[in-house]
């Protein structure tokens, strides 16, 4: 097998998009190997340190996806396309 | 005994050490500090670049040919890291071990520090999406952790006495989650989890790119071959497929080599056929951690 590819369009989807992270998590909670982290957003600097608000997600263990397409089809925003 | 134990423990198991929970032992190495700076960022640990790599796409960088090696010595190092000043940003030595349920009692009884809490699990939150109460931290990581309102539940109490914080264990463990000790830093032990797998992040390096983030526990699993009813029951609960029913001889059979030894499996047993031996006792897998 090749490289899985995942593609996340921030403009769609993280603090930059229309869609929260903290409230949608869909693709997480589809996701059967547990490919996406949801984390903080580092490029804010003016942050709140205890409760941050800036957060998105990241297809972080590309290895382990097994193409099973869950996440695209979940997404309300259409933001994941994957490529190998 | 696995070298942990010959390195940090004294004679015995390195979490039996009630020294490596003393709050006089945070004081000496300024934990409060390190482990609020660290748990502020903690989601940020697996995606922040460090000497330049981040650990996105890490089963494939370990898999490049001259790179991934010197990439896999770069995390063991830093994993099992035992120098004085770690940096918050890194896990560094952050390691643990799966221990059975009576280990991670008498932890809890003797040796914790209070105040106890149990929090939401933040592998379950940063790679589920869910909040799921079941992380149990005591001694200075507690105090850091009340300032952080993602991790406090709100519906139920998180300061937790002793006995509760047993009865919890119990009740993870017969609901089939895997209990593990962790030095956070090194030598300091400040949190009793119970993880899943794929959810909980060090399960994902050990099982996926063979990282020795967790050891397994110092004790294997023993199958009493005439007690076993072939009844299935303890298939379901093994994270790790190590159990397998084989219909033509009625029973289950136990891969030695995936056992972890967290005896998970017992709680589903009704016929008495499973129990854990100490792992040194069985002689082809003494020393397999």
């Amino acid at each position: 097998m090749g490289k899985t590819k995942i593609k996340i369009d921030y403009s769609k989807c993280g603090p930059d998009g229309n869609v929260d992270p903290r409230d949608c998590a869909k693709c997480l909670n589809v996701c059967d190997p547990c490919v996406f982290l949801r984390h903080e957003d580092l490029k804010y600097k003016e942050k709140n340190i205890y409760d941050p608000q800036h957060w998105k997600i990241t297809a972080i263990w590309p290895s382990v996806c097994t193409r099973c397409y869950k996440c695209v089809e979940t997404c309300p925003e259409n933001a994941i396309s994957i490529k190998w | 005994m696995c070298k942990w134990c010959m390195k940090h423990g004294i004679g015995q198991k390195w979490y039996m050490n009630a020294k490596n929970y003393s709050n006089q032992l945070a004081d000496e190495h300024n934990l409060q500090e390190y482990l609020t700076e660290q748990w502020m960022n903690f989601e940020a640990v697996y995606i922040r670049k460090i000497a330049g790599l981040s650990s996105k796409g890490l089963g494939y960088k370990l898999q490049m040919p001259v790179i991934g090696k010197v990439l896999r010595w770069a995390v063991e190092r830093m994993i099992h890291g035992t120098i004085r000043h770690p940096n918050p940003i890194r896990a560094d030595g952050h390691i643990g071990q799966v221990i059975p349920m009576e280990d991670a009692q008498i932890i809890l009884s003797e040796l914790a520090a209070e105040p106890i809490v149990e929090t939401y699990c933040m592998c379950r939150k940063m790679q589920r999406g869910v909040n799921y109460q079941c992380c149990i931290n005591f001694g200075v990581l507690s105090e850091v952790l009340e300032k952080l309102p993602r991790f406090i539940p709100k519906e139920r109490a998180h300061r937790i006495s002793r006995e509760e914080a047993m009865e919890r264990i119990e009740q993870h463990n017969k609901n089939g989650l895997v209990s593990t000790v962790w030095y956070q830093p090194y030598p300091y032990i400040n949190a009793i989890c119970n993880c899943e797998s794929p959810e909980c992040g060090a399960l994902r390096l050990r099982n996926d790119f063979d990282l020795m983030i967790m050891s397994k526990a110092e004790y294997i699993i023993d199958l009493d071959q005439d007690k076993c009813q072939g009844c299935k029951e303890c298939v379901a609960m093994c994270q790790w497929n190590a159990i397998r029913y084989i219909p033509s001889i009625k029973r289950v059979i136990i891969d030695y080599n995936k056992c972890f030894g967290c005896g998970v499996c017992r709680h589903a047993c009704k016929h008495d056929a499973l129990k854990l031996i100490p792992r040194k006792e069985f002689h082809g897998f003494n020393g397999h951690f």
